[in-house]
């Protein structure tokens, strides 16, 4: 899942309130595979409408999007298009996670045993195609705007970054990092008190941003040699990445040597591994180019019809949602920036 | 390098930092030749403090280099809060980058400074169409008076009078001061001016430095920021920038 870059980059703390009045792009499957990992019932069964549909993910995109509108923040969702071919090995690995999952889950729960039941339910999350239907139907309704990307939603949204369209992409995946975006906010669409896995206590999770120029300045690398390492500890493109090869050694070897095909020790299994290939998947993804990012209006009365008559919310709360935002839009100030130039 | 900067009570850091505490909660100091400065807003951008205190407002001052150094609001607080009124207040930052505040005669607190903020905020750059100044104590009640019905604060000013209020779910307030009555020391106005601002930026600064300081000076533009100026005692200006709200 992701490489871990966790060790050697700069993350720092920071609160949802300061990206008021910016434009986020939210790695969107990354954002729902969360929520529906997340958002469940005691006994690790998603939320369902009365038909028997899941809608995990549109109580998470509902009230994420509540609060970020009500902060000021500009959300754009990035959706992800075909993966890339060399993700289909860290494709079918996550499948069989899945599969393993579900088969503890049932036993779990016909053993009584809720705690495992649930731990073993996020497991087997999986996004299913309708899912991002409804999510991109909702967003519309919320006059959020959204993007589909041609492959990989990160790359894209990356791009954005880059080209000022907007202000941070945001997932939990590092790979962000390593498609260049300026900066990734981690944590933007699950902040707030989160239970433990497996133990009875909670822990506030607070989003963090990374910048990439600071973190390649702190290491003292570029982001060409960033990657390599990305390639070296592992990625979604050679999940397994090399054998006893951690972040640390990772960046010992590429500041020794420079580059992949410089470090003696690896050159072996190197020729193996479609590493160029990598590199440009990296480097110069297939993007999506936006000419502008447009938001509308929320729709308060469809978004009621919507959830509370065809997807079984309930309509106290979802009311209750709406017109906390319509107060805070009502109460907002302006920020002093546009009169700092 | 030379730092060190005296006040002879505690009042005027007290006034700083329940001024700072309103929006952030770490700072950067930047010291110079000229005295301690402190610029910030806070994370969502409505608010700016700009605070310059210059060497002659301190008992003792020295500092032959430019320095920055940031602390941890609640952390410096708890700190100067051990004061008592008339203990005087010495800070310096030791060989191995300690703070080192020395209060009154026998206490020499050392605490941690945290990595400085490097950002160079600019101020809002404003013409201001109207001035008042108000009795601080006054504009404290007329905040208080808005607050029962509304969030927010309207005012509106004219060459004869400045009105104050506000609206809620619950009903409306309208206040006004005449030109010449004593709550309101100065009112000149370029142009007829009206604004509204956030209560809940207003309220904790004029209740954090508002009774350290006589008159405050109030400036604005119709729709455009509102700037108040503290004159505090022995520690020069403060001043407080506050974005307008947006109107539906």
């Amino acid at each position: 899942m992701g490489l871990d870059l966790k060790h050697l980059i700069i993350r720092e703390k920071t609160k949802l309130e300061s990206f008021s009045s910016k434009v986020i792009a939210i790695d969107a499957y990354n954002a729902i595979y969360q929520f529906l990992a997340i958002i469940r019932g005691p006994d690790g069964y998603h939320l369902t409408d009365s038909k028997g549909n899941v809608t995990s993910h549109l109580s998470g995109l509902f009230y994420r999007n509540i609060n970020f509108l009500s902060l000021g923040i500009k959300p754009v969702y990035v959706f992800d298009g075909k993966p890339p071919s060399l993700k289909a090995a860290e494709i079918s690995r996550r499948k069989q996670i899945k599969k393993d999952a579900t088969i503890k889950y049932e036993k779990a729960l016909s053993d009584g045993d809720k705690e495992q039941a649930r731990k073993y339910a996020q497991q087997t999350t999986s996004m299913k195609d309708y899912m991002a239907e409804d999510s991109k139907h909702l967003l519309q309704l919320f006059g959020i705007p959204f993007i589909d990307a041609p492959s990989e939603g990160e790359a894209t949204a990356a791009h954005l970054t880059i080209t000022g369209k907007v202000y941070a992409s945001a997932s939990q995946d590092y790979d962000s990092v390593l498609f260049g975006a300026k900066k990734l906010i981690r944590n933007f669409t699950n902040s707030g008190r989160r239970k433990l896995p497996n133990r009875n206590s909670y822990i506030d999770v607070e989003p963090e941003i990374i910048e990439l120029e600071k973190s390649l300045r702190g290491l003292d690398i570029t982001r060409e040699q960033l990657v390599d390492i990305g390639i070296l500890i592992g990625t979604d493109f050679n999940p397994d990445g090399f054998e006893r090869v951690g972040p640390k050694t990772a960046l010992k070897w590429i500041k020794e040597h420079g580059k992949l095909e410089n470090i003696p020790q690896i050159q072996e299994k190197l020729s193996e591994i479609e590493y160029k290939q990598i590199r440009k998947i990296f480097l110069h993804p297939e993007v999506a180019d936006v000419s502008e990012i447009k938001f509308g209006e929320t729709d308060r009365a469809e978004i009621v019809d919507y959830l509370c008559n065809e997807r079984s919310f309930s309509r106290d709360r979802v009311e209750s949602s709406l017109n906390r935002l319509k107060k805070s839009l009502e109460k907002r100030s302006h920020t002093l920036e546009q009169w700092m130039n | 390098m030379v730092f060190l900067a005296k006040t002879s009570t505690s009042d005027e850091w007290k006034a700083v930092i329940s001024a700072i505490s309103t929006l952030v909660e770490e700072a950067t100091f930047e010291s110079t030749v000229e005295g301690i400065t402190f610029r910030g807003m806070d994370p969502s951008h409505v608010a700016l403090i700009d605070i310059s205190w210059p060497n002659s407002a301190f008992e003792k001052y020295e500092c032959d280099s430019d320095i920055k150094f940031g602390v941890r609001i609640d952390e410096f607080s708890k700190l100067i809060k051990r004061a008592e009124k008339n203990d005087s207040i010495e800070i310096s930052i030791s060989e191995d980058n300690m703070l080192l505040v020395s209060v009154g005669k026998n206490k020499k607190y050392k605490m941690r400074l945290i990595e400085s903020s490097a950002s160079d905020t600019p101020l809002p750059k404003i013409t201001y169409d109207a001035k008042i100044a108000l009795v601080s104590t006054e504009f404290d009640k007329i905040l208080g008076d808005v607050q029962v019905v509304s969030d927010y604060l309207s005012i509106s000013a004219s060459s004869t009078k400045a009105s104050f209020s506000g609206r809620g779910d619950s009903g409306e307030v309208l206040i006004t001061l005449e030109k010449g009555m004593e709550e309101i020391p100065e009112i000149s106005v370029k142009q007829d001016s009206t604004a509204t601002y956030s209560l809940e930026y207003l309220n904790p600064i004029v209740k954090a430095v508002g009774n350290t300081t006589g008159t405050v000076i109030c400036e604005y533009s119709t729709a455009k920021p509102l700037r108040i100026e503290f004159k505090v005692a022995n520690i020069g200006r403060i001043y407080f920038y506050l974005a307008p709200r947006v109107e539906s």
